[in-house]
């Protein structure tokens, strides 16, 4: 009982077997490769199939409900095959049939022909190319599936045009296709299947049995569904090195790789297919074997086949050495003669051509594949980014519809393309056909409903992020706020995970799985108007509305408490999932009085931006409702920004804010420098300390020579005034060195300053 | 010396001469070149024929026109051009030429029997 098919052949329909069929399309197939060359092949080889069509339909005409496999043999006979044509040059053996001639010509070549195979050579396979089919003909000659080979010539070779190009020029391509070699191809097995089939193709390629490929499947999807409940984040960064996320063995991307090959691999239909599959020869033996079917006609054409075209190669070797020598009939063997030397020059200008189009083809491929990379890169960076970050949406996104745009830009904008370009290109690398028109545009329409899903999705965050509160600044009062010196530290309250590795701001931190700290904190220094410390604190945030925002404005939670002269702030912002991250941030301003000095500490303040504007002298108060806040906050500050040192103490000064140059700073900070620079500071304040002691002494000096005046001045009057010399006396002395005493107690301090330094530093 | 490959040097020769005759007698499918041809006792096959006649067509030897057919494909139709015509006349002149010179050498050579003439057969 044989499978019957229709096939449209030369414009009719034919019931055909489908053996029959196979055979017909071989024969064909040989047709075109033996004329391959020829001028008018196309013209010859539809020809040919006229007048099968034609002997079909006579035996159909005759009674046959259909061409079985030993009608398609006869007419294929009568016409004739490659092999006759050369090797007999058209003219059968007079009553006889070429089939039976060749059997018994044959017979004594066929084992040979058969299993010892032909000498190989390696040449490249036009047919079943995508650039030049270097890789078709190596895997040809090792007997292996050029997908295989395209791929592990990427992983050796790299990109290297140029080792591909030498072998595109220099190996010459096939103009006959082995048939009956052992390939193997990488199929997907419909017959074994579980979901699609893909870890029984691959079990039969590689000969490894099925439910090992199947259980390296699963554990990495087992893993990541388990990880993905706990959306902890740090279990899942847990691994030193960046999660890759396609590492192929123990993790989420070989899901990605299943679904590809799924759909990138061909199914295993027909029996050729299947034997292709699992690598066994496509002869008869094989195929009665898995069909168990009377195949007689396949068998004996395989083994001619085989060895019509071992023959082949070998009389046309001989004929071409025959036919370069000048013979008989001068004019009517022309046509032959002039077929030979044709070849012949052609040749020369196909490679000077071959070479050039070789160049343009790379040049184009190369660039469009580099357009096409960063391209491909950079989706795939959104695409991981975002699946990655995918555990924290929960904090920014409000449930319900935003949460599912979301997901839709994930899924569609990003993967969906992924997925469709690298599927594609693996199905032009293996030269698989295209896919089904409705793959194609089921994923075109998917990706399209990603585009509004970004949209939409864009549009739905705007409006959460769009309108922001009402300001108003608020005073923390300190006590003493008439310190020396104020220093800000964290808050050691709270216990803060520091997250090295994923550091996205503004989440920095991720106390537990509630609630995250973000820090959203800015600190302004400015120069206070009176001799007091003054802390100012603003809150900020965002809203759908601004009663929204206004509401979760409110719900910020930033405390500050003061230890004598240590201030603790804390860290960060806490949002927690149910009042979203709408951008909340606090600007502070700590106005410090002239001379007095701030120095805020090193402990965690690496990300909070500290902002001077005019090196501190601006103190305009910030109260203002309109969009003067967001240009306050994205100013562009002064340089002087940038470089507020932490740990270092700073005094400010009628003209700014200054450095104070402190010895355990210098030793703290300045570890590099080198002996000389120490030593130039070291004179430089031994100079300072001259300076100072010659002015303090001057001012000594002054105020004695000034007291002494003022005693003369006194004595006289009161040898004038005779009564109340002391009283004056007093009087005018205390009130002339009030202020005096005031500037000599400053630089008596600075030289004690200096002394400390000095005593420091000398040992 | 391959006794073989002599004489299907010595069929290819006149092949084409062969096909120009029967064109030249009048229009004829491909069938029925093949039929005639075996009716001279030269067997030739199909897929031989049909590169040879588009070769010549292409030579501008021949010329063909498309015949409906009820039963199958349309067939084509061949006679032979002006060019045709000539080289036919040209190569008739070579053939008699070369059987009268082939003739003559043959002449007195001792021939065993007609059938050994053959030995493929």
């Amino acid at each position: 009982m044989n499978k019957v098919i229709n096939i449209n052949f030369q414009g009719r329909i034919l019931p055909i077997e489908e053996q029959a069929y196979e055979i017909l399309k071989q024969y064909i197939d040989s047709l075109r490769a033996y004329f391959a060359n020829e001028e008018g092949r196309d013209e010859i080889i539809n020809d040919i199939e006229c007048r099968v069509a034609e002997l079909c339909e006579e035996r159909l005409k005759k009674g046959a409900i259909c061409i079985d496999a030993s009608g398609i043999n006869l007419i294929i006979d009568s016409i004739g095959r490659p092999a006759d044509f050369a090797a007999q040059d058209g003219f059968e053996q007079a009553n006889t049939t070429s089939s039976n001639t060749s059997d018994s010509a044959y017979n004594s070549n066929d084992d040979k022909a058969w299993d010892s195979l032909p000498p190989k050579r390696l040449y490249r396979d036009e047919q079943n190319k995508v650039l030049g089919g270097v890789c078709s003909g190596i895997a040809n000659y090792f007997n292996l599936d050029p997908l295989l080979v395209r791929v592990l010539w990427i992983f050796l070779v790299g990109v290297n045009i140029l080792g591909y190009l030498i072998l595109w020029i220099a190996v010459p391509s096939s103009s006959v296709k082995e048939v009956g070699g052992v390939r193997k191809r990488l199929f997907r097995d419909i017959d074994n299947k579980v979901i699609g089939g893909v870890c029984s193709g691959l079990s039969k390629y590689f000969g490894i049995q099925v439910w090992i490929i199947r259980i390296l499947f699963l554990i990495p999807f087992i893993r990541f569904v388990i990880n993905f409940r706990h959306v902890h984040l740090f279990q899942f960064w847990d691994s030193p090195d960046f999660p890759n996320f396609l590492d192929f063995t123990f993790s989420p991307g070989a899901i990605f790789v299943y679904i590809v090959l799924w759909l990138v691999l061909p199914e295993a239909k027909t029996s050729a297919d299947k034997l292709e599959m699992v690598g066994e020869k496509v002869d008869l033996n094989s195929i009665k074997n898995t069909i168990q079917n009377d195949m007689e006609g396949f068998s004996k054409r395989a083994q001619t086949w085989g060895s019509e075209f071992y023959k082949k190669k070998q009389t046309t070797h001989t004929g071409n050495v025959n036919t370069s020598d000048k013979n008989t009939a001068a004019d009517s063997s022309t046509n032959e003669q002039n077929y030979v030397p044709q070849q012949q020059n052609k040749g020369c200008l196909h490679f000077v051509g071959r070479v050039i189009t070789v160049c343009v083809k790379v040049f184009v491929y190369f660039v469009l594949g580099i357009i096409g990379i960063s391209v491909f890169g950079a989706l795939f960076g959104i695409g991981v980014a975002g699946t990655s970050l995918l555990p924290l949406r929960r904090f920014v996104l409000e449930e319900g519809a935003q949460s599912g745009y979301a997901f839709g830009v994930i899924l569609l904008f990003v993967w969906v393309p992924i997925i469709g370009i690298v599927t594609a290109l693996i199905r032009k690398i293996a030269g698989f056909k295209k896919a089904n028109i409705w793959v194609r545009s089921s994923f075109w329409a998917l990706w399209i409903l990603g585009c509004v899903m970004v949209v939409l999705f864009i549009n739905s965050l705007g409006n959460s992020f769009s309108k922001h509160n009402t300001p108003n600044e608020q005073s923390i009062t300190l006590s003493k706020a008439k310190l020396d010196f104020l220093e800000l530290t964290s808050s050691p309250k709270m216990k803060y995970y520091e997250n090295h590795w994923f550091q996205i701001t503004p989440f920095d931190s991720y106390d537990n799985e509630d609630t995250v700290f973000v820090r959203n904190l800015r600190v302004r220094i400015v120069q206070s108007k009176t001799d007091s410390f003054e802390v100012k604190v603003v809150k900020l945030c965002n809203g759908k509305s601004v009663q929204e925002a206004n509401r979760l404005a409110d719900k910020i939670n930033f405390s500050v408490s003061q230890d004598d002269s240590l201030m603790y702030l804390d860290r960060g912002i806490a949002i927690n999932k149910n009042d979203k991250f709408r951008n909340q941030h606090i600007i502070m301003t700590i106005a410090v009085p002239i001379g007095k000095r701030i120095k805020i500490s090193n402990n965690g303040w690496r990300q909070v931006n500290i902002r001077l504007n005019h090196n501190g002298i601006q103190s305009e108060t910030i109260n203002g409702i309109n969009d003067g806040w967001y240009d306050e906050w994205n100013e562009p500050w002064d340089n002087e920004s940038y470089s507020f040192e932490r740990g270092v103490e700073y005094r400010m000064t009628a003209t700014g804010l200054e450095k104070i140059k402190r010895a355990d700073d210098e030793l703290n900070n300045n570890d590099s420098d080198n002996p000389d620079d120490i030593e130039q500071k070291l004179q430089k304040l031994k100079e300072e300390r001259q300076e100072l002691e010659q002015n303090l002494e001057k001012t000594k000096a002054e105020k004695l020579q000034e007291l002494e005046k003022i005693d003369r001045a006194l004595d006289k009057q009161k040898e004038k005034a005779g009564k109340f010399p002391e009283e004056r006396k007093d009087k005018k002395a205390t009130v002339p060195t009030g202020n005096q005493l005031n500037t000599v107690t400053a630089a008596a301090s600075k030289l004690a300053d200096i002394n400390w330094v000095l005593d420091r530093f000398s040992y | 010396m391959d006794i073989q490959n002599t004489q299907s040097q010595m069929r290819k020769g006149v092949l084409e001469f062969c096909i120009l005759s029967i064109i030249q007698k009048g229009e004829v499918y491909p069938s029925d070149i093949v039929e005639q041809m075996k009716a001279a006792n030269l067997h030739i096959l199909e897929g031989t024929l049909y590169p040879l006649l588009t070769r010549l067509k292409n030579a501008g030897l021949l010329n063909y026109r498309w015949v409906e057919s009820v039963s199958g494909p349309p067939r084509k139709y061949f006679v032979l051009t002006e060019d045709g015509n000539k080289a036919f006349d040209v190569l008739l002149k070579t053939w008699n030429e070369m059987t009268g010179a082939v003739n003559q050498l043959t002449q007195n050579t001792n021939t065993i029997s007609t059938t050994e003439v053959n030995p493929t057969s």
